[in-house]
Protein backbone atom coordinates (compact mmCIF):
# COMPACT_ATOMS: atom_id res chain seq x y z
CA UNK A 1 0.00 0.00 0.00
CA UNK A 2 1.39 3.20 -1.15
CA UNK A 3 1.57 5.51 1.63
CA UNK A 4 0.36 9.45 1.19
CA UNK A 5 0.63 10.67 4.38
CA UNK A 6 4.22 10.29 5.36
CA UNK A 7 7.02 9.61 2.99
CA UNK A 8 11.00 9.82 2.89
CA UNK A 9 11.35 13.20 0.77
CA UNK A 10 8.93 14.72 3.83
CA UNK A 11 11.66 14.10 6.39
CA UNK A 12 14.66 16.17 7.71
CA UNK A 13 17.81 14.67 7.00
CA UNK A 14 19.58 15.22 10.58
CA UNK A 15 23.20 14.31 10.68
CA UNK A 16 23.72 10.81 12.66
CA UNK A 17 24.48 11.73 15.96
CA UNK A 18 28.59 10.59 16.56
CA UNK A 19 30.81 8.10 18.89
CA UNK A 20 34.23 8.66 18.57
CA UNK A 21 36.42 5.92 19.40
CA UNK A 22 40.30 6.64 20.12
CA UNK A 23 42.32 3.12 20.50
CA UNK A 24 45.15 4.00 23.07
CA UNK A 25 47.26 0.85 21.60
CA UNK A 26 50.84 -0.31 23.26
CA UNK A 27 53.28 -0.99 20.44
CA UNK A 28 56.54 -1.08 22.82
CA UNK A 29 58.77 -3.46 21.88
CA UNK A 30 57.54 -5.64 24.30
CA UNK A 31 53.93 -6.24 21.89
CA UNK A 32 56.98 -8.04 19.64
CA UNK A 33 56.77 -11.07 21.66
CA UNK A 34 55.83 -14.20 20.61
CA UNK A 35 53.27 -17.15 21.64
CA UNK A 36 52.55 -20.78 20.79
CA UNK A 37 54.80 -22.84 18.70
CA UNK A 38 58.27 -21.19 18.54
CA UNK A 39 62.05 -22.09 18.54
CA UNK A 40 64.99 -20.17 20.19
CA UNK A 41 67.90 -18.69 17.42
CA UNK A 42 69.72 -18.12 20.90
CA UNK A 43 70.36 -14.43 20.33
CA UNK A 44 69.08 -11.94 22.81
CA UNK A 45 67.62 -8.63 22.51
CA UNK A 46 67.45 -5.65 25.41
CA UNK A 47 63.84 -3.84 24.73
CA UNK A 48 61.17 -1.97 26.91
CA UNK A 49 63.36 -2.44 29.76
CA UNK A 50 64.14 -6.19 29.24
CA UNK A 51 65.88 -8.91 27.64
CA UNK A 52 63.91 -10.87 25.07
CA UNK A 53 64.93 -14.15 23.37
CA UNK A 54 64.76 -14.11 19.59
CA UNK A 55 62.87 -16.82 17.85
CA UNK A 56 61.62 -18.13 14.84
CA UNK A 57 57.75 -18.92 14.32
CA UNK A 58 54.67 -18.52 17.21
CA UNK A 59 52.59 -15.59 16.77
CA UNK A 60 53.50 -12.33 17.96
CA UNK A 61 50.91 -10.19 20.03
CA UNK A 62 51.35 -7.31 17.78
CA UNK A 63 50.20 -9.28 14.77
CA UNK A 64 47.05 -10.24 17.23
CA UNK A 65 46.31 -6.72 17.67
CA UNK A 66 46.56 -5.89 14.36
CA UNK A 67 43.82 -8.85 13.42
CA UNK A 68 41.98 -7.72 15.95
CA UNK A 69 41.58 -4.11 14.94
CA UNK A 70 40.55 -5.30 11.60
CA UNK A 71 38.23 -7.09 12.93
CA UNK A 72 36.65 -4.02 15.19
CA UNK A 73 36.50 -2.41 11.80
CA UNK A 74 35.01 -4.87 9.78
CA UNK A 75 32.27 -5.51 12.66
CA UNK A 76 31.14 -1.93 12.55
CA UNK A 77 31.14 -1.92 8.74
CA UNK A 78 28.76 -4.83 8.74
CA UNK A 79 26.30 -3.06 11.40
CA UNK A 80 24.09 -0.52 9.37
CA UNK A 81 23.91 1.84 12.56
CA UNK A 82 27.74 1.93 14.09
CA UNK A 83 28.85 2.33 10.52
CA UNK A 84 27.54 6.43 10.09
CA UNK A 85 28.23 6.59 13.90
CA UNK A 86 31.46 5.37 14.76
CA UNK A 87 34.36 7.44 14.07
CA UNK A 88 37.43 6.15 15.05
CA UNK A 89 40.96 7.60 15.59
CA UNK A 90 45.10 5.23 16.63
CA UNK A 91 46.74 6.80 19.30
CA UNK A 92 50.11 3.91 19.67
CA UNK A 93 52.98 4.46 21.98
CA UNK A 94 56.16 2.49 22.05
CA UNK A 95 59.09 5.50 22.98
CA UNK A 96 56.52 8.08 22.10
CA UNK A 97 53.00 8.74 21.22
CA UNK A 98 51.78 9.24 17.73
CA UNK A 99 48.43 9.42 16.43
CA UNK A 100 48.29 6.66 13.28
CA UNK A 101 44.65 6.85 12.33
CA UNK A 102 42.76 10.07 12.98
CA UNK A 103 39.36 10.58 13.44
CA UNK A 104 36.74 10.10 10.29
CA UNK A 105 33.82 8.09 9.16
CA UNK A 106 35.54 4.65 8.81
CA UNK A 107 34.17 4.36 5.36
CA UNK A 108 36.85 6.17 4.91
CA UNK A 109 39.38 4.52 6.49
CA UNK A 110 39.99 1.49 4.22
CA UNK A 111 43.92 0.72 4.95
CA UNK A 112 45.00 0.76 8.37
CA UNK A 113 48.75 1.35 9.19
CA UNK A 114 50.79 -1.42 9.99
CA UNK A 115 51.84 -1.64 13.92
CA UNK A 116 55.64 -2.21 14.85
CA UNK A 117 56.55 -2.98 18.12
CA UNK A 118 59.48 -1.16 19.51
CA UNK A 119 60.92 0.96 22.13
CA UNK A 120 59.34 1.93 25.40
CA UNK A 121 56.20 2.26 27.25
CA UNK A 122 55.20 6.06 27.40
CA UNK A 123 51.61 5.05 28.56
CA UNK A 124 51.04 8.82 29.80
CA UNK A 125 52.12 10.53 26.94
CA UNK A 126 49.65 7.82 24.94
CA UNK A 127 46.56 8.63 26.76
CA UNK A 128 47.23 12.56 26.64
CA UNK A 129 47.32 12.60 23.19
CA UNK A 130 44.42 10.06 22.82
CA UNK A 131 41.93 12.55 25.28
CA UNK A 132 43.83 15.47 23.26
CA UNK A 133 42.07 14.49 20.37
CA UNK A 134 38.74 13.08 21.50
CA UNK A 135 38.73 16.78 22.80
CA UNK A 136 39.08 18.00 19.45
CA UNK A 137 36.60 15.78 18.24
CA UNK A 138 34.37 17.17 20.60
CA UNK A 139 35.04 20.76 19.49
CA UNK A 140 34.46 19.72 15.74
CA UNK A 141 31.00 18.20 16.90
CA UNK A 142 30.26 21.53 18.30
CA UNK A 143 31.33 24.04 16.16
CA UNK A 144 29.36 21.75 12.93
CA UNK A 145 26.51 21.85 15.40
CA UNK A 146 26.75 17.42 15.15
CA UNK A 147 25.34 15.56 18.26
CA UNK A 148 27.75 12.85 19.52
CA UNK A 149 27.90 10.18 22.41
CA UNK A 150 29.86 9.88 25.17
CA UNK A 151 33.63 9.25 23.66
CA UNK A 152 35.25 6.08 24.16
CA UNK A 153 38.72 5.05 25.01
CA UNK A 154 40.48 2.29 24.55
CA UNK A 155 43.86 1.35 26.25
CA UNK A 156 45.85 -1.65 25.92
CA UNK A 157 48.98 -2.57 27.50
CA UNK A 158 51.26 -5.86 27.67
CA UNK A 159 53.62 -4.04 30.15
CA UNK A 160 54.33 -1.70 33.02
CA UNK A 161 54.46 2.31 32.02
CA UNK A 162 58.29 3.44 31.84
CA UNK A 163 57.56 6.85 29.83
CA UNK A 164 57.59 9.89 32.11
CA UNK A 165 56.26 10.02 35.52
CA UNK A 166 54.57 13.45 35.58
CA UNK A 167 52.82 12.59 32.33
CA UNK A 168 51.09 9.60 33.42
CA UNK A 169 50.15 10.95 36.71
CA UNK A 170 48.33 13.67 34.27
CA UNK A 171 47.38 10.93 32.06
CA UNK A 172 45.80 9.37 34.86
CA UNK A 173 44.21 12.52 37.05
CA UNK A 174 42.54 13.85 33.19
CA UNK A 175 41.23 10.32 32.30
CA UNK A 176 40.02 9.28 35.87
CA UNK A 177 38.17 13.11 36.35
CA UNK A 178 35.97 12.49 33.30
CA UNK A 179 35.17 9.12 33.70
CA UNK A 180 33.97 10.32 37.28
CA UNK A 181 32.13 13.22 35.96
CA UNK A 182 30.42 10.88 32.77
CA UNK A 183 32.31 12.10 30.14
CA UNK A 184 34.45 9.43 28.89
CA UNK A 185 33.99 5.41 29.04
CA UNK A 186 37.41 3.84 29.52
CA UNK A 187 37.99 0.34 28.22
CA UNK A 188 41.86 -0.89 30.48
CA UNK A 189 42.62 -3.40 28.74
CA UNK A 190 45.67 -6.07 30.15
CA UNK A 191 47.55 -8.50 27.41
CA UNK A 192 49.66 -10.92 28.84
CA UNK A 193 50.92 -11.66 32.38
CA UNK A 194 53.15 -8.68 32.86
CA UNK A 195 50.61 -5.91 32.11
CA UNK A 196 50.37 -3.66 35.10
CA UNK A 197 46.79 -4.04 35.98
CA UNK A 198 47.04 -1.55 39.92
CA UNK A 199 48.09 1.23 36.67
CA UNK A 200 45.37 0.31 34.64
CA UNK A 201 42.86 0.28 37.45
CA UNK A 202 43.94 3.72 38.35
CA UNK A 203 42.56 4.87 35.01
CA UNK A 204 39.30 3.47 35.62
CA UNK A 205 37.60 4.59 38.77
CA UNK A 206 34.04 3.09 37.88
CA UNK A 207 35.20 -0.85 36.16
CA UNK A 208 37.90 -3.27 36.95
CA UNK A 209 40.59 -3.31 33.91
CA UNK A 210 39.89 -6.53 31.76
CA UNK A 211 42.71 -8.29 31.19
CA UNK A 212 42.56 -10.26 27.90
CA UNK A 213 42.35 -13.64 27.76
CA UNK A 214 45.63 -15.17 26.09
CA UNK A 215 45.46 -13.17 22.61
CA UNK A 216 42.14 -13.25 21.98
CA UNK A 217 42.07 -9.69 20.41
CA UNK A 218 39.73 -10.51 17.92
CA UNK A 219 36.78 -11.68 20.70
CA UNK A 220 36.90 -8.35 22.85
CA UNK A 221 36.56 -6.19 19.22
CA UNK A 222 34.26 -8.22 18.20
CA UNK A 223 32.52 -7.32 21.99
CA UNK A 224 33.30 -4.35 21.43
CA UNK A 225 31.58 -2.96 18.26
CA UNK A 226 28.86 -4.87 19.18
CA UNK A 227 28.50 -2.52 22.65
CA UNK A 228 29.09 0.18 20.44
CA UNK A 229 25.78 -0.25 18.94
CA UNK A 230 24.59 0.04 22.42
CA UNK A 231 25.38 3.65 23.03
CA UNK A 232 22.12 5.45 21.76
CA UNK A 233 20.42 3.85 24.81
CA UNK A 234 19.27 7.00 26.57
CA UNK A 235 20.19 7.65 29.95
CA UNK A 236 20.46 10.45 33.13
CA UNK A 237 22.70 12.83 32.09
CA UNK A 238 25.49 14.32 33.90
CA UNK A 239 24.94 16.98 36.14
CA UNK A 240 23.24 19.70 33.83
CA UNK A 241 23.15 22.70 34.28
CA UNK A 242 20.39 24.45 35.82
CA UNK A 243 17.94 27.11 33.74
CA UNK A 244 17.59 29.63 36.94
CA UNK A 245 15.05 31.28 35.76
CA UNK A 246 13.08 28.61 34.10
CA UNK A 247 12.42 27.00 37.48
CA UNK A 248 10.52 30.50 38.33
CA UNK A 249 7.12 29.64 37.12
CA UNK A 250 5.08 29.64 34.20
CA UNK A 251 6.83 30.12 30.64
CA UNK A 252 4.49 31.68 27.89
CA UNK A 253 4.37 30.92 23.97
CA UNK B 1 -13.33 19.27 19.61
CA UNK B 2 -10.17 17.60 18.95
CA UNK B 3 -9.20 15.13 17.14
CA UNK B 4 -5.99 12.64 18.64
CA UNK B 5 -3.89 10.30 16.62
CA UNK B 6 -1.36 8.85 17.88
CA UNK B 7 1.78 6.48 16.99
CA UNK B 8 4.42 4.36 18.60
CA UNK B 9 6.95 1.82 16.87
CA UNK B 10 9.82 0.10 18.17
CA UNK B 11 13.45 0.97 17.07
CA UNK B 12 15.59 -1.04 15.22
CA UNK B 13 18.32 -1.25 17.85
CA UNK B 14 15.35 -2.56 20.41
CA UNK B 15 14.35 -5.12 17.77
CA UNK B 16 17.63 -6.12 17.71
CA UNK B 17 18.38 -6.51 21.44
CA UNK B 18 14.43 -7.80 22.14
CA UNK B 19 13.73 -4.73 24.03
CA UNK B 20 10.16 -3.85 24.22
CA UNK B 21 9.34 -0.52 22.63
CA UNK B 22 10.11 1.98 25.68
CA UNK B 23 7.80 4.93 24.08
CA UNK B 24 4.60 5.40 25.31
CA UNK B 25 1.69 7.52 24.09
CA UNK B 26 -2.20 8.10 25.81
CA UNK B 27 -4.87 10.64 26.01
CA UNK B 28 -7.60 11.02 27.31
CA UNK B 29 -11.02 13.48 27.38
CA UNK B 30 -12.87 13.70 30.38
CA UNK B 31 -14.42 17.29 32.32
CA UNK B 32 -14.15 19.24 29.05
CA UNK B 33 -10.20 18.29 29.23
CA UNK B 34 -8.59 17.09 26.48
CA UNK B 35 -4.95 15.28 27.41
CA UNK B 36 -2.15 14.14 25.50
CA UNK B 37 0.79 12.34 26.55
CA UNK B 38 3.46 10.73 25.73
CA UNK B 39 6.94 9.25 27.54
CA UNK B 40 10.00 8.24 26.22
CA UNK B 41 11.18 5.37 28.68
CA UNK B 42 15.20 5.24 29.49
CA UNK B 43 17.12 2.83 27.26
CA UNK B 44 19.38 2.12 30.52
CA UNK B 45 16.14 1.57 32.79
CA UNK B 46 15.16 -2.32 32.67
CA UNK B 47 11.78 -1.37 33.68
CA UNK B 48 11.13 1.57 31.76
CA UNK B 49 8.36 0.74 29.49
CA UNK B 50 6.43 0.03 32.52
CA UNK B 51 7.02 3.61 33.93
CA UNK B 52 6.93 5.01 30.52
CA UNK B 53 2.75 3.47 30.22
CA UNK B 54 1.91 4.37 33.75
CA UNK B 55 3.37 8.35 33.86
CA UNK B 56 1.42 9.16 30.87
CA UNK B 57 -1.77 7.05 31.88
CA UNK B 58 -1.27 9.47 35.17
CA UNK B 59 -0.64 12.72 33.85
CA UNK B 60 -4.15 12.25 31.60
CA UNK B 61 -6.01 11.34 34.78
CA UNK B 62 -4.22 14.21 37.06
CA UNK B 63 -4.94 17.22 34.52
CA UNK B 64 -8.29 16.06 33.49
CA UNK B 65 -9.01 16.16 37.07
CA UNK B 66 -7.17 19.34 38.04
CA UNK B 67 -6.83 21.07 35.16
CA UNK B 68 -8.46 24.18 36.76
CA UNK B 69 -6.35 24.04 39.96
CA UNK B 70 -3.40 23.73 38.49
CA UNK B 71 -4.14 26.57 36.08
CA UNK B 72 -4.79 29.26 38.65
CA UNK B 73 -1.87 28.97 40.48
CA UNK B 74 0.01 32.06 39.92
CA UNK B 75 3.32 30.61 40.79
CA UNK B 76 4.69 28.02 38.22
CA UNK B 77 6.98 26.12 40.40
CA UNK B 78 4.37 25.03 42.80
CA UNK B 79 2.52 23.16 40.01
CA UNK B 80 5.60 21.60 38.85
CA UNK B 81 6.71 20.22 42.12
CA UNK B 82 3.08 18.83 42.72
CA UNK B 83 3.55 17.05 39.95
CA UNK B 84 6.83 15.38 39.87
CA UNK B 85 5.90 14.87 43.41
CA UNK B 86 3.14 12.98 42.69
CA UNK B 87 4.19 11.05 39.54
CA UNK B 88 6.90 10.34 42.32
CA UNK B 89 4.54 8.49 44.16
CA UNK B 90 2.84 6.95 41.24
CA UNK B 91 5.88 5.71 39.89
CA UNK B 92 7.19 4.23 43.78
CA UNK B 93 3.49 2.46 43.97
CA UNK B 94 4.59 0.69 40.89
CA UNK B 95 7.86 0.06 41.55
CA UNK B 96 6.50 -1.49 44.90
CA UNK B 97 4.20 -3.62 42.71
CA UNK B 98 7.16 -4.88 40.11
CA UNK B 99 9.45 -5.10 42.99
CA UNK B 100 11.45 -2.63 41.30
CA UNK B 101 13.65 0.98 42.02
CA UNK B 102 12.17 3.81 41.15
CA UNK B 103 14.65 4.44 38.67
CA UNK B 104 13.96 1.89 36.74
CA UNK B 105 11.01 3.06 35.43
CA UNK B 106 12.34 6.66 34.35
CA UNK B 107 11.08 8.22 31.29
CA UNK B 108 10.98 11.29 29.74
CA UNK B 109 7.45 13.32 29.99
CA UNK B 110 5.58 15.32 27.57
CA UNK B 111 2.12 16.52 27.99
CA UNK B 112 -0.87 18.97 26.49
CA UNK B 113 -3.86 19.72 28.27
CA UNK B 114 -6.34 21.34 26.89
CA UNK B 115 -10.11 23.07 28.60
CA UNK B 116 -12.07 25.52 26.99
CA UNK B 117 -9.54 27.98 25.77
CA UNK B 118 -6.75 26.90 28.32
CA UNK B 119 -3.77 25.01 27.56
CA UNK B 120 -1.03 23.62 29.86
CA UNK B 121 1.92 22.09 28.77
CA UNK B 122 4.71 20.56 30.26
CA UNK B 123 8.04 18.80 29.41
CA UNK B 124 10.87 16.94 31.15
CA UNK B 125 13.90 15.46 29.21
CA UNK B 126 13.81 15.15 25.40
CA UNK B 127 11.51 15.04 22.29
CA UNK B 128 9.85 18.50 21.17
CA UNK B 129 6.31 19.78 21.79
CA UNK B 130 5.44 21.66 18.76
CA UNK B 131 2.14 23.56 17.68
CA UNK B 132 0.56 25.16 14.53
CA UNK B 133 -0.64 28.85 14.99
CA UNK B 134 -2.72 30.02 12.08
CA UNK B 135 -1.05 28.26 9.21
CA UNK B 136 2.48 28.23 11.29
CA UNK B 137 4.02 25.32 13.06
CA UNK B 138 6.32 26.69 16.05
CA UNK B 139 8.47 24.80 18.68
CA UNK B 140 6.85 24.73 22.31
CA UNK B 141 9.59 23.10 24.08
CA UNK B 142 12.76 22.34 22.97
CA UNK B 143 14.53 18.84 23.83
CA UNK B 144 17.26 18.65 27.33
CA UNK B 145 19.91 16.78 26.67
CA UNK B 146 23.24 16.92 28.35
CA UNK B 147 26.76 17.31 26.46
CA UNK B 148 25.62 14.04 25.27
CA UNK B 149 22.99 13.31 22.32
CA UNK B 150 21.48 10.27 24.81
CA UNK B 151 21.94 12.02 28.00
CA UNK B 152 18.78 13.87 29.55
CA UNK B 153 16.59 14.26 32.32
CA UNK B 154 14.04 11.89 33.44
CA UNK B 155 11.06 11.82 35.80
CA UNK B 156 12.76 9.98 38.47
CA UNK B 157 16.03 12.57 38.23
CA UNK B 158 17.42 14.94 40.61
CA UNK B 159 16.73 18.23 38.07
CA UNK B 160 13.29 16.94 37.14
CA UNK B 161 11.54 19.93 38.63
CA UNK B 162 14.55 22.26 37.68
CA UNK B 163 14.10 21.57 34.10
CA UNK B 164 10.69 21.01 33.85
CA UNK B 165 9.04 23.29 31.55
CA UNK B 166 5.50 24.32 32.42
CA UNK B 167 3.85 26.52 30.09
CA UNK B 168 -0.04 27.86 30.70
CA UNK B 169 -1.95 29.91 28.12
CA UNK B 170 -4.69 30.72 25.83
CA UNK B 171 -5.43 28.63 22.70
CA UNK B 172 -6.32 31.37 20.80
CA UNK B 173 -5.36 31.14 17.15
CA UNK B 174 -3.91 27.53 18.04
CA UNK B 175 -4.71 24.99 15.86
CA UNK B 176 -3.35 21.75 17.24
CA UNK B 177 -0.75 20.49 19.24
CA UNK B 178 2.62 17.84 19.05
CA UNK B 179 4.52 15.57 21.29
CA UNK B 180 7.43 13.67 19.64
CA UNK B 181 10.22 11.53 21.35
CA UNK B 182 13.67 11.87 20.53
CA UNK B 183 13.86 8.95 17.90
CA UNK B 184 10.89 10.76 15.76
CA UNK B 185 13.13 14.23 16.37
CA UNK B 186 15.98 12.76 13.83
CA UNK B 187 13.40 13.24 10.77
CA UNK B 188 10.62 15.19 12.04
CA UNK B 189 12.60 18.31 13.72
CA UNK B 190 15.46 20.01 12.18
CA UNK B 191 17.94 20.37 15.18
CA UNK B 192 20.50 22.89 12.91
CA UNK B 193 17.25 25.29 13.00
CA UNK B 194 14.97 24.22 15.36
CA UNK B 195 11.97 23.82 13.28
CA UNK B 196 9.62 20.85 12.43
CA UNK B 197 9.24 19.12 9.38
CA UNK B 198 6.18 20.51 7.30
CA UNK B 199 4.98 16.92 6.80
CA UNK B 200 3.05 17.76 10.49
CA UNK B 201 1.06 20.28 9.22
CA UNK B 202 -0.18 17.98 6.28
CA UNK B 203 -1.12 15.17 8.51
CA UNK B 204 -2.50 17.38 11.39
CA UNK B 205 -4.58 18.59 8.47
CA UNK B 206 -5.75 15.02 7.56
CA UNK B 207 -6.76 14.37 10.79
CA UNK B 208 -9.96 16.76 9.95
CA UNK B 209 -10.40 14.83 6.47
CA UNK B 210 -9.65 11.67 6.50
CA UNK B 211 -10.67 8.69 8.74
CA UNK B 212 -8.84 9.05 12.06
CA UNK B 213 -8.56 5.04 11.97
CA UNK B 214 -6.84 5.75 8.55
CA UNK B 215 -4.53 8.39 9.55
CA UNK B 216 -3.53 6.11 12.27
CA UNK B 217 -2.59 3.19 10.01
CA UNK B 218 -0.54 5.75 7.58
CA UNK B 219 0.84 7.14 10.41
CA UNK B 220 2.56 3.94 11.73
CA UNK B 221 3.23 2.57 8.02
CA UNK B 222 4.65 5.75 7.41
CA UNK B 223 6.66 5.51 11.09
CA UNK B 224 7.68 1.91 10.31
CA UNK B 225 8.71 2.63 6.09
CA UNK B 226 10.98 5.90 6.94
CA UNK B 227 11.13 7.68 10.72
CA UNK B 228 12.53 4.97 12.23
CA UNK B 229 15.21 3.88 9.39
CA UNK B 230 16.44 7.11 10.32
CA UNK B 231 17.68 6.22 13.74
CA UNK B 232 18.04 3.14 16.36
CA UNK B 233 15.54 4.47 18.56
CA UNK B 234 12.18 4.36 19.17
CA UNK B 235 10.13 6.48 17.75
CA UNK B 236 6.87 8.08 18.37
CA UNK B 237 4.02 10.71 18.24
CA UNK B 238 1.18 12.31 19.43
CA UNK B 239 -0.93 14.97 18.13
CA UNK B 240 -4.08 16.82 18.77
CA UNK B 241 -5.78 19.08 16.04
CA UNK B 242 -8.78 21.16 17.11
CA UNK B 243 -11.92 20.82 14.51
CA UNK B 244 -13.03 24.34 15.00
CA UNK B 245 -15.87 24.36 12.11
CA UNK B 246 -16.26 20.22 12.01
CA UNK B 247 -16.00 18.73 8.11
CA UNK B 248 -19.34 18.01 7.05
CA UNK B 249 -18.04 15.38 4.48
CA UNK B 250 -17.34 15.92 1.42
CA UNK B 251 -20.24 15.09 -0.12
CA UNK B 252 -21.84 18.20 1.98
CA UNK B 253 -19.31 20.69 0.08
CA UNK B 254 -20.76 23.46 -2.13
CA UNK B 255 -18.58 22.86 -5.87
CA UNK B 256 -16.13 25.42 -5.09
CA UNK B 257 -15.14 23.77 -1.40
CA UNK B 258 -15.07 20.35 -3.19
CA UNK B 259 -12.31 22.15 -6.04
CA UNK B 260 -10.82 23.69 -3.25
CA UNK B 261 -10.16 20.34 -0.88
CA UNK B 262 -8.95 18.63 -4.44
CA UNK B 263 -6.57 21.32 -5.00
CA UNK B 264 -8.36 22.46 -8.35
CA UNK B 265 -9.30 25.60 -10.05
CA UNK B 266 -12.05 27.14 -8.30
CA UNK B 267 -14.17 27.45 -12.33
CA UNK B 268 -13.22 23.78 -12.83
CA UNK B 269 -15.98 22.72 -15.17
CA UNK B 270 -19.21 20.69 -13.33
CA UNK B 271 -18.54 18.17 -15.43
CA UNK B 272 -15.08 17.23 -14.08
CA UNK B 273 -16.03 17.77 -10.78
CA UNK B 274 -18.72 15.76 -11.42
CA UNK B 275 -16.31 12.95 -12.20
CA UNK B 276 -14.94 13.75 -9.09
CA UNK B 277 -18.06 13.07 -6.94
CA UNK B 278 -18.91 9.64 -8.65
CA UNK B 279 -15.19 8.09 -8.12
CA UNK B 280 -14.98 9.24 -3.89
CA UNK B 281 -18.52 7.74 -3.87
CA UNK B 282 -18.00 4.46 -6.07
CA UNK B 283 -14.91 3.86 -4.23
CA UNK B 284 -16.82 4.17 -0.65
CA UNK B 285 -17.11 0.40 -1.13
CA UNK B 286 -13.71 -0.12 -3.37
CA UNK B 287 -13.26 -0.71 -7.05
CA UNK B 288 -10.85 -2.07 -9.53
CA UNK B 289 -9.54 0.14 -12.32
CA UNK B 290 -11.54 -1.68 -15.00
CA UNK B 291 -14.98 -1.46 -12.33
CA UNK B 292 -14.18 2.30 -11.75
CA UNK B 293 -13.62 2.81 -16.03
CA UNK B 294 -16.96 1.27 -16.58
CA UNK B 295 -18.42 3.34 -14.22
CA UNK B 296 -17.36 6.27 -15.58
CA UNK B 297 -17.35 5.27 -19.08
CA UNK B 298 -13.38 6.52 -19.78
CA UNK B 299 -10.65 4.28 -20.35
CA UNK B 300 -8.56 2.49 -17.81
CA UNK B 301 -5.58 4.76 -18.87
CA UNK B 302 -7.86 8.16 -18.14
CA UNK B 303 -9.31 6.67 -15.13
CA UNK B 304 -6.10 5.80 -13.85
CA UNK B 305 -4.79 9.68 -14.09
CA UNK B 306 -7.93 10.42 -11.52
CA UNK B 307 -6.88 8.04 -9.41
CA UNK B 308 -3.30 9.17 -8.90
CA UNK B 309 -4.52 11.93 -8.29
CA UNK B 310 -6.57 11.12 -5.62
CA UNK B 311 -3.95 8.70 -4.08
CA UNK B 312 -1.60 11.60 -3.98
CA UNK B 313 -3.73 14.39 -2.14
CA UNK B 314 -4.19 10.98 -0.09
CA UNK B 315 -8.44 10.87 -0.21
CA UNK B 316 -8.18 7.26 -1.42
CA UNK B 317 -5.64 4.34 -0.96
CA UNK B 318 -5.01 1.02 -2.74
CA UNK B 319 -5.24 -2.18 -1.15
CA UNK B 320 -4.71 -5.17 -3.69
CA UNK B 321 -6.15 -4.20 -7.10
CA UNK B 322 -8.86 -2.28 -5.42
CA UNK B 323 -9.29 1.46 -4.64
CA UNK B 324 -10.83 3.18 -1.67
CA UNK B 325 -11.91 6.43 -0.78
CA UNK B 326 -10.86 7.42 2.56
CA UNK B 327 -11.59 11.10 2.39
CA UNK B 328 -14.86 11.34 5.03
CA UNK B 329 -17.76 11.41 2.42
CA UNK B 330 -20.73 12.05 5.50
CA UNK B 331 -20.50 12.72 9.19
Amino acid sequence: MENNLLRIEDLVNNPTPRVPVCLCLDISGSMGAVEGDCEETGETVFEDGETWNIVTGGTSRISELEAGVEAFYEEIRADEMTVYSAEICIVTFGDKAICIEDFANIERQQELPKLCPAGDTAMGEGVNLALDLLERRKQEYQDKGVDYYQPWLVLMTDGKPNGDEEELARAIRRTADMVNNKKLTVFPIGIGSEADMDVLGQFSPKREPLKLKGLKFREFFVWLSQSLSRTSMSMPGEVIKLDTEGIKGWGEL
Amino acid sequence: MWKIVQCAVQGRGHMQMGIPCQDKTCFLVRNGVTVIALADGAGSARLSHFGAERVTQFVCDDLCENFDRYFDVEDGSLVKKALVSKILVTLDELGGKLDCEIGELASTLLFVAVKDERFILAHIGDGVIGYQKKDELRVASLPENGEFANTTVFTTSREAVATMKLIKGKTGEIRGFVLMSDGTEASLYNKKEKRLAGVIKRIMNHCLLILPEKVEEQLRAGFEAAVREATGDDCSMILMVEDREPFQGYSNLAPAEKARLLSLPVFIRPRRLRRYDVILHSLESGRTLRELARILRLKPKYTKKYLKRLAKINYIERRGNKYYTIVIMNT
